[in-house]
């Protein structure tokens, strides 16, 4: 019983990463139709400021805590105003392309990942822990950042969730992945939403990056493994679909957890492609995906 | 008028020409050495310290007055293709060097896969190839054109676990993780056979992908088979100091070792205290009493253009470099195959002092690398040395 527990907990951990991960990747899916292979990249440029400016700040006489908070903030705002930038110059002229979006995107993994080689080096830099200790639920034994950090990436996810449910930007956004062109008639401004809904998506990255920070290390090359989790619990859930996202990134966390445990992990990533298959036959839509 | 000119032209070429022809034989030529490392992706570290180190040590030679073979004057000049740390690159990589440039010395290669791929066309084309690739599946006397150049599990795994059992005499279990790849592969089987004769019973042995994120799980299930030593053979230092950090928040505590830790830095920075008392055979010390100004300066340019420590794999590349030297001019020959034959009988000083190729009772031919094995420990959060043991075949030629 006590495994069992500590599994399921140490799945939502690892899950909760995932879930802001793949919500990025499914709402640009579901609203310009495209799939964003640099959406990875996002997630690393937040996670490596955070990693190279806490020491700056913690150096500079702020406390662990501020520091990151700084430095968070920082990086969120960075991947966001170059996620901006790259949807002007970018994006903009590939909506609903997936063969042109599918290369750029490609491109851009490539020139991103060489410039944070460059600027921030290939040493794997890490983020002093934010709060110490070990905490003992129910028997089972976690950090308490991880604990901690856990609980922020469940709280950032009931809030995207809710402004996509019950707000007007929401609402507007889910029309318009129904179907843009009804949308549209309806007056809502596709191309706006477009380009919220791409910053939003980036934010979502950003955040899950610097909430990532200080529990791994961080190089740069990172947003690439996440990237393949992600789209694998998108396609998992159906792209396009925001339960579907939340769902597939849990699915594959269990089986990271379980098969991790029972096996090892490098059955569990084998498992994960075998369901992917296994879904795809069964449900080329994914769990609940739209057709 | 401009046929006045064209002739001229031509006039002054012939001149040039002639003139090239008849310069002195002592004029300095330069000697490519190819290098097929990892230059983008997780590994990209230890290929741009590998390259640097290769620039360096062609550098020392240049300044030293370069390589004298038969009255001329040769100088050593590095070329660096990226192999992405995969076979599919390596083969690309091999393909670049060898056919399109020409090369006929490796200088160095990272990476079993990669290092393989290339192997199956130097030894074809007759190129002399010096590798860190810790396969054995490489050496042998089928493979008479590759050298390796630095210790690898077979030299290192032995001694090591034997004096971690000679301090730690009670333990009596051990729990195996490494990469799910050849390198992680083959330093399993070593690991399983070294830990078997100083009567460790090997509960588990795992594997992971490189690229994993999360061990969570594996900790936990490491944990869970209560073994005295987690043993984590060929995994690069940061994922080692994220398993011991897991493995310290499930409460597990024992004896911690990476066979083949190469970077004590990884470790920490991703372990924390969790690194502390990690047993590692691969990796250097640069502080302390024994580390000459020689060996500190070169970490230090390294540290500067790397922004890390240099490692082990790395040195191979500084001590490739050097062994051909000494073999050319053993050979007086700069032609591939007459400085293979000469590789065996060479000394030179490497960057852990004098050095020479042996390995003829493992590997069936003389192949690989004689240097020290530095037994090294995590203390308090800094690397030391804890035992510095010589190979016994250089210890027998001295």
């Amino acid at each position: 019983m006590q495994t069992a527990l500590q599994l399921i907990v140490t799945a939502l951990q690892i899950g909760s990463i995932y879930i802001l991960f793949s919500l990025g990747l499914t709402l640009i899916f579901g609203v310009m139709k495209i799939v964003n292979f640099a959406h990875g990249q996002f997630f690393t440029l937040s996670a490596l400021l955070v990693a190279a400016l806490v020491p700056w700040f913690a150096a500079h006489g702020y406390g662990v805590t501020l520091a990151y908070l700084f430095a968070a903030g920082i990086g969120v705002v960075t991947s966001v105003l170059l996620g901006m930038l790259i949807y002007q110059f970018g994006f903009r002229f590939f909506q609903r392309d997936l063969a042109g979006s599918f290369i750029l995107s490609t491109g851009l993994v490539l020139l991103l990942e060489g410039a944070f080689l460059h600027y921030f080096g290939g040493a794997v830099r890490t983020v002093p822990p934010l709060v110490s200790g070990n905490v003992n639920i129910f028997g089972v034994n976690l950090t308490s950042q991880r604990l901690l950090l856990g609980l922020v990436a469940i709280m950032a996810t009931g809030a995207m969730y809710w402004v996509l449910s019950a707000t007007r930007f929401g609402k507007a956004m889910r029309a318009v992945s129904i179907d843009h062109e009804a949308a549209m008639l309806q007056g809502i401004p596709y191309k706006r939403l477009a380009f919220q809904g791409f910053a939003v998506a980036t934010f979502l990255g950003a955040v899950a990056g610097a909430l990532l920070a200080p529990i791994s290390v961080i190089t740069p090359v990172l947003g690439s493994d996440y990237l393949v989790k992600g789209f694998i619990a998108v396609i998992i859930g159906g792209l396009g679909s925001v339960p579907g996202a939340i769902i597939g990134s849990l699915f594959i966390a269990m089986i990271e957890s379980i098969g991790g445990f029972y096996f090892d992990p490098s059955v569990a990533n084998l498992a994960i492609f075998v369901l992917v298959m296994v879904v795809l036959l069964v449900k080329p839509n994914g769990l609940l995906g739209s057709r | 008028m401009f046929k006045k000119r064209r002739i001229y032209k031509l006039c002054a070429s012939a001149a040039l020409v002639a003139c090239a022809g008849a310069m002195p034989a002592t004029a300095q030529e330069i000697i490519k050495l190819g290098l097929s490392i990892p230059l983008s992706g997780a590994a990209a570290n230890w290929g741009k310290g590998s390259e640097w180190l290769c620039n360096e040590a062609a550098r020392e030679i240049a300044q030293e007055g370069g390589i004298k073979v038969k009255g001329k004057v040769y100088n050593y000049s590095c070329v660096a293709y990226d192999n992405k740390y995969n076979a599919a690159e390596g083969t690309r990589v091999a393909q670049a060097l060898l056919n399109r440039d020409g090369i006929k010395f490796i200088g160095g290669s990272l990476g079993t896969a990669p290092v393989k791929a290339l192997q199956s066309l130097s030894e074809r084309e007759g190129v002399l190839h010096m590798t860190t690739a810790w396969g054995s599946s490489i050496k042998g006397p089928k493979f008479p054109l590759t050298f390796t150049i630095m210790n690898t599990p077979n030299e290192i795994t032995v001694p090591l676990i034997g004096y971690i059992k000679e301090v730690n005499p009670g333990i009596r279990t051990v729990a195996l993780l490494n990469p799910n790849d050849a390198s992680g592969q083959e330093t399993e089987v070593v690991a399983r056979k070294a830990w078997a004769a100083v009567g460790v019973n090997v509960l588990s042995s795992d594997w992971y992908d490189r690229g994993t994120t999360e061990f969570q799980p594996i900790a936990s299930k490491i944990a869970a088979t209560k073994a005295d030593v987690v043993d984590l053979g060929g995994t690069p230092p940061s994922d080692s100091g994220l398993v011991f950090k897991e493995l310290q928040a499930i409460g597990w505590k024992g004896v911690k070792v990476v066979e083949v830790g190469t970077g004590a830095e990884g470790v920490i920075a991703a372990g924390g205290n969790a690194a502390d008392g990690v047993y590692m055979g691969a990796a250097v010390v640069f502080e302390g009493a024994q580390v000459t100004d020689k060996q500190r300066k070169l970490n230090e340019g390294g540290k500067a253009a790397i922004g890390e420590s240099l490692n082990a794999v790395q040195l191979g590349f500084y001590d490739s470099v050097k062994a051909l030297k000494a073999a050319m001019e053993l050979a007086q020959s700069v032609e591939p195959k007459a400085v293979a034959a000469a590789l065996p009988n060479v000394k030179f000083n490497s960057f852990y002092g004098p050095s020479g190729f042996g390995g003829k009772d493992t590997y069936g031919s003389v192949q690989q690398i004689l240097v020290p094995v530095i037994v090294t420990q995590i203390k308090s959060g800094k690397l030391t040395e804890v035992r510095r043991i010589e190979s016994a075949e250089m210890k027998a030629r001295k």
